[in-house]
């Protein structure tokens, strides 16, 4: 089962990825903050990592770096971002993420996305 | 028995002073005693509010997840669907869980488009919370009619836009705010048909959020603003200007030139910065041929103009005027007169002694 770190502080859009994606047969771990979600990544290295830009303690910019620079590791990322954050996208990009999704999203595009990079 | 009659012996035989000293101390004591005991009384009933809310709010996330995931492309409304909504609804008759009821869905809706935002919109109407945020709409309360529109707004409730608009002259400014930024957020550029009937003033803030709300749309079709700048209501005129700049509105140039002669000097001098930033050459020899009967802040804003739009034809206008009293005219002709030639500039650089245009000169030549 490919394993899928998701890093996202909204209990509810995590709930719903979670049923959503496990559905699909995909093995998800959860994390609140960034803090959380670089020790999901250390323990579990996981096939993929889906991260919201905006965290509390260590933003998803710290996530990314972390897992390219100081993990040396190519795992994908794709990043959630709001509108109006566009600037931070574009750091995101320049530190190694593979993809992203503006919010609002549609839980199913980001299923399809997921789909196709871990195929 | 013996220490008591003490303590009354040893007050009634104090001076006045000492007694009021002795009753203002117990009366103070008698103060922070309670002040902390409701404190402490109020510290846990929050707490255990906080808990309740939490709890609550965590039973709802599930069952809108469950719904979420219970539907089939059978019925239109499952069973298990039909169940959830049976129970939100018993919930929604009490004020406190039916606000925590519509936080978690708002808690979703910010974050999630697509079918399955559609589907809380729908349960937002199934459990009934539409009927309440419609009930608000009709309270004596500014600030629950606010609200009403607000979540009316969140959930995309297009539907009931003549009840919303009831309130486009509301006397506050929250409620018309909340009613125009429902009109845009729902209905876009059409949503701005407000503009026709307003009669009370859209502050300055209340338009950069306005201006927000359309530009955060995909639909970028702007529609006729022609009207807009003709209002006699001169807020309206400010905002139409702004969309004409934003929106590079150059069909409007007889609109924005007949502005010129508006009885609001704010209203001239935005029109003449915009006339310079969409580039309408026939509004420079129009204000050129009545620089004379122009206000000085006008014929600031005009020599703004010109050093956009200065031709070489200018050039007598602008040396007329490089003595000019005013500070700001003196500098934009000198630094106009430079671009356009700079012989005559040199020239001209040296025909007064005064300090303060020796300076202007000598920071034009360095920039």
């Amino acid at each position: 089962m490919k394993k899928i770190v998701l890093a996202e502080d909204n209990s509810m859009l995590s709930m719903l990825l979670k049923f959503r994606l496990e559905k699909e047969g995909y093995l998800l771990l959860i994390a609140e903050n960034g803090k959380e979600t670089i020790e999901l990544i250390e323990e579990h290295n996981p096939e993929l990592i889906l991260t919201d830009i905006m965290m509390p303690f260590v933003s998803g910019l710290e996530v990314i770096s972390h897992v390219r620079n100081k993990l040396k590791n190519q795992t994908p990322i794709i990043v959630f971002s709001a509108s109006g954050q566009e600037e931070i996208v574009l750091k995101a990009f320049k530190l190694g993420a593979t993809d992203f999704m503006s919010k609002p999203f549609s839980p199913n595009e980001l299923v399809n996305r997921v789909k196709k990079i871990l195929r | 028995m013996f220490k008591n009659n003490y303590f009354i012996d040893f007050f009634e035989n104090s001076p006045i002073i000492m007694q009021l000293v002795w009753v203002f101390i117990v009366m103070i004591i008698f103060f922070i005693m309670t002040t902390i005991a409701y404190l402490k009384y109020l510290r846990s009933f929050l707490r255990k509010n906080e808990n309740l809310k939490n709890k609550i709010e965590k039973e709802f996330e599930t069952a809108v997840i469950n719904y979420l995931y219970a539907g089939n492309e059978i019925d239109e409304v499952s069973f298990e669907q039909k169940s959830i909504i049976d129970q939100f609804k018993s919930n929604t008759s009490e004020p406190f869980k039916r606000d925590i009821l519509i936080s978690t869905l708002l808690k979703l809706n910010y974050e999630i488009s697509g079918e399955m935002a559609e589907s809380i919109h729908k349960l937002y109407i199934q459990t009934g919370l539409l009927d309440y945020s419609l009930s608000k709409l009709k309270s004596r309360k500014w600030n629950s009619i606010a609200d009403g529109i607000r979540e009316l707004t969140l959930f995309h409730v297009k539907e009931v836009q003549d009840q919303v608009k009831i309130h486009i002259n509301h006397p506050k400014t929250e409620v018309r705010i909340a009613m125009q930024l429902y009109l845009i957020n729902l209905f876009h550029f059409d949503g701005l048909d407000f503009l026709n009937n307003i009669t009370t003033p859209i502050s300055e803030w209340d338009q950069i959020q306005l201006l927000e709300a359309l530009q955060l749309n995909s639909n970028q079709r702007v529609t006729s603003i022609n009207l807009w700048l003709k209002s006699t209501n001169n807020s309206v005129v400010f905002f139409a200007l702004k969309l004409a700049k934003i929106y590079n509105q150059y069909g409007v140039r007889d609109e924005l030139i007949a502005l010129l002669d508006h009885q609001n000097i704010k209203i001239r001098i935005d029109v003449i910065h915009l006339l310079s930033y969409l580039n309408i050459i026939d509004a420079k020899i129009i204000l050129k041929n009545k620089f004379n009967e122009l206000t000085l802040e006008e014929q600031i804003a005009f020599f703004e103009m010109m050093e956009n739009l200065y031709e070489i034809k200018d050039k007598p206008f602008i040396l007329e005027h490089i003595l000019n009293p005013n500070f700001e005219i003196k500098f934009s002709a000198l630094k106009i007169l430079k671009n356009l030639n700079i012989e005559e500039f040199n020239c001209f650089k040296n025909l007064t002694l005064e300090p303060e245009f020796v300076r202007m000169v000598k920071y034009i030549e360095a920039n």
